[in-house]
This record gives structure tokens, sequence and C-alpha cells, in this order.
């Protein structure tokens, strides 16, 4: 398990237990947390579980691979330099407390 | 989508279904439901147990799912619920082919939806824009002047099948053949309506293959004919599995649901006037039109036993989510018959979900904004043509028959 915590667009915080293997968007999605749609499950294919991660994080989580960079040019919401699609997250030892923000919205 | 081919032989209800949770509710068939389907399947959190064992003439029994949280649990949970075996289009089990990519499971399904979601992107959809928006421009051209339409056969019908044409690279003078196929797939009521239709699809299905094969043109049969899921090449059965199902998905389902958003559209001129005053809004207005007026179902199979809100179901056991009264759950959506355009933003079910959410949603957000956008700036102002009762499709994919409307 890791702790991750989605803030919401509105502000709220969600902490929750996450299965390390599972990624950030299994997470949200498992635990109804809004601001997160997910709508393809994590085919990498819709871009409705756009996120962004705390800076402080940023460096631990990675690069987008082309086909999610291409997903996200099409996010919904603003792009920002810490942008993922968080189905492509998976939750690590090493990501233990991290931080992620919900956008707006998703499409 | 739910069969729409009749239940033949005597209905069976396994000893595990307990008597009080059986039905014949009549979704997508009753004289009942057929009045007004919407107001029918949201009454349904009142005046039915949000699980129950249901059948029909045309529906084969099956779970039937009202709660929101039950069918999107369902729907994300591919490895407890299968689509596999699901589809409800008639198919000889002699020589069974599969709907693909919805009757293959995750990982091997992902192979096979990489073939086509390119086409069809956020990005994709956002280039297809312009031309979308001069083809509703065309289609209004032809009527306005005149100041009446039949909207779903002059612009519900011509728009989404014309897009869907040029996604495909099939020319354009295919529309009348492919929508009077799809009728006779999706709204027949007798059987030998539906084989026929089958058998005309499968040989217009198969030239297309022939004249594809090797030719990429960029269109969405070519990336089929051509894909190689996985880099192994697909079986002749697999190819026309994934253009019959892309084919028969993109005729129908914008189509119903544009009939349905311009009749209520054409009943509320002050919501018409809030749409076109708030033009910033339009995002969410297509979302909670697209919410009340979600036009399909969404079948599964039980791999296991399972127990879902204290009702127990056995391995083998079909489940239908009832998408659009899953849309109407007062737990989610508060005041749910409610046309708000303000809600707390809620991921909708109109598109299913998980990894077979619907390859189209993009694309049909894309459709149903531009055409409210382009008929309410060019039409601000119609109505239902005075005298007309409003009929429904039975079947599968639910919508009017006929929106006429006058300015």
């Amino acid at each position: 398990m890791a702790l991750v915590t989605y803030v919401q667009h509105n502000g709220a915080r969600h902490e929750v237990d996450v299965p390390v293997g599972d990624s950030i968007m299994q997470g949200a999605v498992n635990n109804m947390i809004d601001g997160i749609v997910a709508e393809c499950g994590g085919g990498l294919a819709c871009a409705t579980c756009h996120c962004y991660v705390d800076e402080a994080w940023a460096d631990k989580v990675g690069e987008p691979s082309e086909t999610e960079n291409e997903m996200l040019e099409a996010a919904a919401s603003e792009r920002k330099k810490t942008s993922r699609l968080s189905c492509q997250i998976s939750v690590t030892d090493e990501l233990n407390g991290i931080v992620v923000y919900l956008p707006e919205t998703q499409f | 989508m739910a069969a729409s081919a009749p239940v033949t032989g005597e209905i069976k209800i396994p000893a595990h279904v307990p008597p009080e949770l059986v039905r014949k509710l009549g979704i997508t068939e009753s004289p009942e439901f057929l009045v007004n389907p919407h107001k029918f399947m949201s009454a349904l959190h009142q005046n039915c147990p949000p699980i129950v064992y249901s059948y029909g003439d045309m529906t084969p029994p099956a779970w039937n799912l009202m709660k929101y949280e039950d069918a999107y649990f369902v729907l994300r949970h591919p490895e407890i619920f299968t689509s596999e075996g699901t589809g409800p289009f008639p198919r000889d089990p002699d020589d069974y082919w599969k709907i693909i990519p919805l009757e293959i499971e995750p990982p091997e399904h992902r192979k096979y939806r990489a073939l086509v979601d390119p086409l069809v992107s956020p990005k994709a959809v956002l280039a297809m824009e312009i031309g979308i928006r001069k083809l509703a421009n065309e289609l209004i051209d032809n009527f306005i002047d005149k100041g009446s339409c039949e909207f779903a056969k002059e612009f519900g019908r011509p728009l989404p099948v014309g897009v869907f044409l040029d996604i495909m690279a099939l020319p354009r003078e295919m529309m009348d053949e492919f929508v009077r196929w799809a009728m006779g797939l999706l709204h027949a009521q007798d059987r030998e309506t539906n084989v026929r239709s089958m058998g005309e699809v499968t040989q217009y299905l198969n030239k297309v293959i022939a004249e594809k094969r090797g030719k990429l043109d960029g269109g969405l049969v070519s990336a089929i004919v051509n894909g190689r899921p996985g880099g192994e090449e697909m079986s002749a059965k697999e190819t026309f599995g994934f253009l019959f199902f892309v084919w028969i998905a993109g005729l129908d389902t914008v189509f119903a649901t544009l009939n349905h958003i311009f009749l209520w559209l054409a009943e509320n001129p002050d919501r018409r006037q809030e749409i076109i005053d708030t033009p910033d809004n339009i995002n969410n207005i297509v979302e909670e039109l697209l919410r009340v007026f979600t036009v399909t179902f969404s079948g599964r199979t039980l791999r296991q036993d399972y127990e879902l809100r204290g009702v127990k179901m056995k391995k083998g056991d079909k489940v239908t989510s009832i998408l659009p009264a899953c849309n109407y759950d007062p737990e989610i959506f508060p005041n749910p018959t409610e046309v708000n355009f303000h809600r707390p933003r809620k991921p909708v079910l109109t598109f299913a979900g998980g990894a077979h959410s619907c390859l189209g949603a993009h694309l049909a957000r894309m459709e149903v904004k531009i055409c409210i956008q382009e008929f309410l700036r060019r039409i601000p102002n119609f109505k239902i043509k005075p005298g007309v009762k409003i009929e429904y499709w039975p079947g599968g994919v639910v919508g009017p028959k006929e929106v006429p409307l006058v300015w």
C-alpha cells in the first residue's frame, strides 16, 4: 500500500491507501473520487483521468510516453508542466505520500 | 444494446433467482415503456427494486441493474463480469464470429482497440470539427427556407451517418442503405428482417474488406482491414467481426440521441434560450443532455458466482446495466429528472465505462455540441408540428421514430 492524496479542483482532499501495482487512476475510481472519470478504464484512449502531479513528486513519477503525450495535448483542461494521465502512473513504495491535483473538468 | 430478436421457447427462471425479484419490466418493448422511455426508466427508482431479474417477449432474461454504483462497478470489473458472448446480433453457432473489440477482454482487448483509437481520439476528433460544422450547415441549408423539417430524417440521421462514412472512408451514397440495414438489425420486430439485414450487411462488408485490403487510405475500414493487433494478422472472421461492430455502433446511437435532444428543445423554448444565452457552458449542457437522454444498455455475463447489493448471482447469469436508469439514480444525481446545466460534475454512464467504454464517445460529444450550436444559431425558434404524436422505436437503441419540426 502507498498513501495517495487526491486534491479536487474545489480543494477537497482525499487520502487513500492504494495497493502497489495499481494505478493512481484505479485508486481514485475504486474510491469513487470525483474528478477522475477514466471512461476507458486505463486504455490510454480517453484522456479523462488527467491529473497534475505535485511538483515535489514530479521527478519520481517520470515522463509520459509518446502516446500519453499525444492524449494529454487533447485533454479538456489546460496542460501544465506536471500533467499526467493518472492511469499511466503505477503506484510503487517509492510513491508513498504522493499528492496529485485534479483538474476542473475531464472533458 | 439489448437483443431485438424475439425470445423463443419457454423462459426458465433459474432456481437461485428469488421469485420476488422476477419481473417482466418491458424495457425497450412494452407499450408502457414506448409511451415515454426515459420517464419510464427514471421511474424505476421509485417503483422497482434496484436489481431485478427481468425478461420480455424480445428480451432474454438477465439481471437488470438500475443503480449507478452497481453499473459503474460491473463495467469496470471485466474479470468478474465478462462481455464475451454478449453481443446482441444473430450469429450462426456453427460459424461463430466475435464482435470485436467488445467481446475480447483485457489485456488482449487493447491490441485491437489500439488500431482504431487514434482515429477517434480527442485530438483526431478536434480535427474533424470544421468538417462536421460544414455538414451540419449543408443539411440546414436544405430545409431552412421551407419552415419545417422532419428532424430525424433530414438532420438526425444524415449528420452522424455522413460523419461516420467520412471516417470510414466510404462513399456518402451508402447513407440510405446503411440506415436501412441498421434499422433492420436494431429495430425490426421479426427475426426474418433481422436475418435478412444481417445477410445484406455481411455481403457489403465483405466486399469492402476485399477492396480496402492493402490500401492505406487513413480511414477506419482500412485501419481495421490492414491492422495487425499485437503484430499478428487477423483472421477473416476477426476482421469481419471488428468491422461489423464499428459499423453498427456508428449508425444509430448519435441519431437517437439527437432526436431526443431536439424533441426536448422544441418543447422547451426557455431552455433553448438559456443555451443560446450561455455559450460558454456548452460542454456542461451537452453532458447533462447526454445524461438524461442515454440511449443504450450494456450486457455482461458472470464469470463466477457473485453477490451484488445482497443479490446472489451465479456464474453464467446475464447482467444488463440499464444505463439510462443509472443516469437517473437520485443518489448520484439529486432531483434526477430536472435538466440542470449546472450540476456538480459526475461521470455519466451514457458511454458505459471501463475498457469497453464507447470508442466514439469523444466524437459523439463533438457531434451533439455542433448540432446544438449550429441549429440554434440558424433556427433559434421552432416547435413540434401541431397535432403530431411522438412515437418511439422498440429495440436496443431508444429513440423517437419521427421529430417533425416547424418554425
